[in-house]
């Protein structure tokens, strides 16, 4: 008995298996939303998100996996998307700026970035990620006070590939 | 330490908030139905805040063009995951440029601004 387990112990050969890990890194844009932004009131026909006047400014941060492969584009409000009902016209002002990034070759953004009416476009030239804020006013008409009530405003944060 | 916490706690609150949508450039497969292609997507939802996506083709202007999908809203639930469907017609796929996903914003009490994320995918074989 001991001699034919001496003899199975040198034919059981010791068995290796390959066994694959495989990764793809594929074009793929996240968008984040950091921060939702608040409208303060600092006068009675304005509402601003600066934060000077009482408002924060909404964040927005895209993540994107390769380089060069989607552009950022961000609208600012032009509309309320519910409000009391106003009886006179709204001016509205916006601008969207890069304030962080993960990577010093995105420096560059916002001195590229194009605007297009309320759209302001970056292209992401650099894979990693991108802090954009976006400013909104809205002034009444005629500085007459808003009446009381809630108001929103959607800001538009679109990725589109190249 | 300090750093490392607020760096994790970064990340924890950004990981929250998230509306992904895969691949960039499709492939357009036919489908079961005669003069119909079909482009498979994944859409997974991160945003708390966010139930329904809105499905959308556009040409390169951003203007409409028709589909079919079982999702046109597609509600998903807090970092749900969905594979769904674009059905087109052949002879739109000429005009056809961008498969789009747009979170909807529920109405709000209070003044703020609401971010609406959108991602649109490109299915014209676009370059990079």
């Amino acid at each position: 008995m001991k001699y034919s387990l001496a003899v199975l112990s040198l034919c059981a050969l010791p068995a290796y298996a390959n066994v694959n890990i495989t990764g793809n890194v594929a074009a793929k844009c996240v968008i984040q939303t950091d921060k939702s932004g608040v409208y303060g009131n600092p006068s009675a026909s304005v509402l601003s998100t600066a934060p000077s006047d009482g408002g924060v400014l909404p964040v927005v941060r895209f993540d994107v996996a390769l380089a060069d492969y989607y552009t950022a584009n961000i609208t600012h409000p032009t509309s309320f998307s519910s409000s009391p009902v106003l009886s006179d016209s709204v001016a509205w002002t916006g601008s969207t700026a890069v304030t962080n990034t993960s990577d010093a070759g995105m420096s560059g953004y916002n001195a590229a970035k194009t605007v297009v009416g309320s759209t302001t476009i970056f292209d992401l030239t650099v894979a990693g990620s991108t802090w954009f804020s976006t400013s909104s006013t809205a002034t009444y008409a005629a500085s007459k006070p808003f009446s009381g009530g809630t108001y929103v405003a959607v800001v538009q944060a679109t990725c589109i590939a190249k | 330490m300090l750093s490392r916490l607020t760096a994790l706690l970064i990340c924890v609150a950004s990981l929250v908030t998230a509306h992904e949508m895969t691949p960039a450039y499709p492939e357009i497969k036919p489908s079961h139905v005669k003069g119909v292609v079909k482009a498979q997507l994944t859409l997974v939802n991160q945003r708390e805040d966010i139930k329904y996506y809105l499905v959308e083709v556009f040409d390169k202007n951003f203007i409409n063009i028709p589909f079919s999908s079982p999702y046109r809203i597609m509600k998903l639930d807090y970092k749900e995951r969905k594979n769904f469907e674009v059905y087109l017609r052949k002879i739109d796929l000429r005009r056809a440029v961008y498969i789009c996903t747009t979170s909807k914003v529920l109405k709000q009490r209070s003044s703020k601004t609401l971010v609406s994320s959108r991602i649109c995918s490109r299915i014209d074989g676009g370059t990079a």
